[in-house]
């Protein structure tokens, strides 16, 4: 199985925005292959030396693109997402914040109907150090190495992320799926990739209120997942009813708690802490350098 | 963001669903009676306390009318009444279109007992509903379900406009409870929650009665006595777990977001600030977007402007760092190396 998010031929949706410019730079540095960049009635312009076109099919027309990365502002999202299915493109990564659930629900069908895979929206996107830098995950704080961190939420991403490195403890992936309610790949399929790369030897996975993602997850560990998964739920102190910051973190019924999510990591077999810090030091204390 | 009754009502009857005939009442309105004067405040319950009068006769309209605006209910006191004409109420049903977060999906919901009681009724029937199309057998399904035959093409009807209502208004929620059936064999929507996505605002003209709710800054208890500051929705939630594990009793929960400066830290602190029993403020910060020098430039500049402001206890990391840890060096406020001394430093100060 070919690895989506080890794809070399990377464009930027929206390049020529504030966003677009500025991570565009970063990706690069951090040594991402960046061979476009599309904005509508930009062509012809660059950013960071990177030729800007005006739609997806147009850079087809000499190349191969294997990942998009998106920072189209929220009104026009969807178009740029759609734009991506329908060029097939094989990874898309959405960055964009704020996207109508409306809009997402469109975005949704057209990936059943397609074999394009969406990581996102209201995502950071995906940090393979020293292979990939897909998004906005600062690769300052990574370190090469064996551990995946997967999460809803950006801070905690590069803070767990930041702590491991601190401790000598590497990534291979850290990807963040997004804090939206339509969301494109959940836990699960982030945990299936891990389980199946045998680089990666420890999985540390964050949740939050809001939803039955963490509960899939926990159920998809106890039956599929042998490589040893740390967790940690945030928002045990939730008021009932409230979203708090993300979309999709608003505590509903009992069972989308946070207590109640921890209880299922650690019925499947995962290493639940209470807090951020006792994460990275569970995590550390089973490691052997 | 969530409507009231009058302003969800509207929505519905432009799609063409029935609502009952109504009137906004101001106090010196004459209305035909007999009829039902609900207040419009957005908390559930409102019948049990009190918030809907039937008015009988002209002269108890006034008194009705004075006693509702003056009636608060679960913290809310309306500015709006709805007077609504009395049905003749043959049997209630229970009918709601959502979006469902497990399918991504949308879907229909439909009880036939309506009413108060709803919450009680076990066994909804329901429906994926991401065409219009569906409309016409989920029609046929729910005349059949009600056990209302002869109200099958009507019953087409309102989900073919309720699909369309909820779409074309960037609807996350529309609730018709109850969906009431007349003697004179009339559907027609007698209550309606509605919510919509407030992410979709740009494409609208939404001018309604609640604004949309804070999702960046909720206040967990007001009588606290440890106020929260974070940046990114997972590290402030983050915080105040720990803030409880340590012991303290956090007032809120707050985002600064990505990119945060000096104008939206000084408005937290001065919405911090208010609460009663406060007696330190957290801040946890980790710079990813952030400039934690921003940050820092920020923090000193509310300590100058801000008087009585409790003792910070900062935690910094991420980018730029360095450069933060020297501007606050500089001006005399001290770093804390991680989250834990930063709880265990803002404990000791703590005498209640």
């Amino acid at each position: 199985m070919t690895n989506l998010f080890e794809g070399k031929n990377v464009i930027v949706q929206g390049i020529t925005g504030a966003h677009g410019r500025f991570q565009t730079k970063a990706m690069l540095a951090a040594g991402t292959n960046i061979i476009a960049g599309t904005t509508p009635g930009k062509a012809g312009q660059e950013v960071e030396g990177v030729k800007v076109y005006d739609s997806i099919k147009d850079i087809q027309e000499t190349q191969q693109i294997e990942i998009s990365v998106i920072f189209v502002p929220a009104p026009y999202a969807k178009g740029a997402i759609l734009e991506a299915i329908a060029a097939n493109v094989p990874l898309i990564i959405c960055i964009t914040e704020g996207i109508p659930i409306h809009d997402m629900l469109v975005v949704n069908n057209a990936l059943k109907a397609s074999n394009s895979v969406l990581l996102g929206p209201n995502s950071p996107g995906a940090l393979l150090p020293g292979i990939n830098k897909l998004g906005i995950i600062p690769a300052s704080m990574s370190l090469k190495g064996n551990a995946a961190i997967v999460s809803r939420s950006g801070t905690l991403t590069y803070e767990t992320m930041a702590g491991l490195t601190d401790r000598g403890i590497g990534q291979k992936y850290v990807i963040g799926i997004g804090g939206d309610i339509i969301h494109g790949m959940g836990y699960k399929e982030c945990l299936e990739l891990f389980e199946n790369d045998p680089e990666v030897n420890q999985i540390v996975l964050i949740g939050e209120i809001g939803g039955q993602d963490e509960i899939e997850a926990a159920a998809y560990i106890k039956q599929s997942v042998t490589t040893p998964v740390y967790a940690y739920i945030t928002g045990h102190h939730a008021p009932a009813g409230v979203q708090l910051g993300h979309a999709g973190a608003i505590l509903g019924n009992d069972n989308e708690s946070a207590a109640a999510k921890s209880q299922a990591l650690g019925e499947a077999g995962a290493h639940v802490a209470s807090t951020m810090s006792e994460l990275v030091q569970i995590v550390a204390n089973t490691t052997t350098p | 963001m969530k409507l009231l009754e009058y302003e969800a009502k509207r929505l519905l009857e432009s799609a063409g669903i029935p609502v009952p005939t109504s009137l906004l009442t101001e106090p010196s309105d004459i209305l035909p009676t007999p009829l039902l004067l609900k207040s419009q405040v957005p908390a559930g319950g409102r019948g049990k306390a009190g918030g809907i009068i039937v008015v009988n006769t002209p002269e108890e309209l006034k008194p009705a009318i004075d006693k509702l605006l003056n009636l608060a209910i679960k913290g809310f006191t309306p500015k709006t009444l709805l007077a609504e004409e009395k049905l003749n109420i043959k049997k209630e049903f229970y009918l709601s279109i959502l979006i469902d977060r497990q399918s991504a999906g949308i879907k229909i919901f439909a009880h036939k007992n309506g009413g108060v009681e709803v919450e009680e009724n076990t066994n909804f029937k329901s429906w994926s509903i991401n065409d219009k199309k569906r409309a016409e057998q989920i029609g046929q399904e729910l005349a059949d379900y009600y056990e209302v035959p002869d109200q099958t093409f009507v019953l087409q009807d309102l989900i073919e406009n309720l699909y369309d209502c909820f779409i074309k208004n960037d609807a996350t929620l529309i609730e018709i409870n109850p969906l009431i059936l007349t003697e004179e064999n009339n559907l027609i929507a007698g209550d309606c929650k509605m919510t919509l996505d407030d992410a979709a605002a740009f494409r609208h003209d939404w001018n309604f009665e609640e604004k949309p709710a804070e999702a960046n800054f909720v206040t967990i208890d007001p009588d606290g006595n440890t106020a929260t500051i974070a940046n990114g929705a997972g590290l402030a939630m983050a915080t105040v777990d720990a803030a409880y594990e340590a012991g303290l009793k956090p007032a809120n929960f707050l985002d600064i977001g990505g990119g945060a400066n000096e104008a939206t830290l000084l408005k937290a602190f001065k919405r911090i600030v208010e609460y009663k029993n406060l007696q330190a403020i957290i801040i946890n910060i980790f710079a990813g977007i952030t400039r934690a020098d921003e940050v820092a430039k920020a923090i000193v500049s509310a300590k100058k402007q801000i008087k009585d402001l409790p003792p910070l206890f900062i935690r910094l990391a991420g980018t730029n760092y360095e450069a933060a840890e020297k501007i606050l060096t500089e001006n005399n406020v001290a770093l804390l190396p991680d989250l834990e001394a930063t709880l265990l430093a803002a404990k000791e100060v703590i005498h209640d």
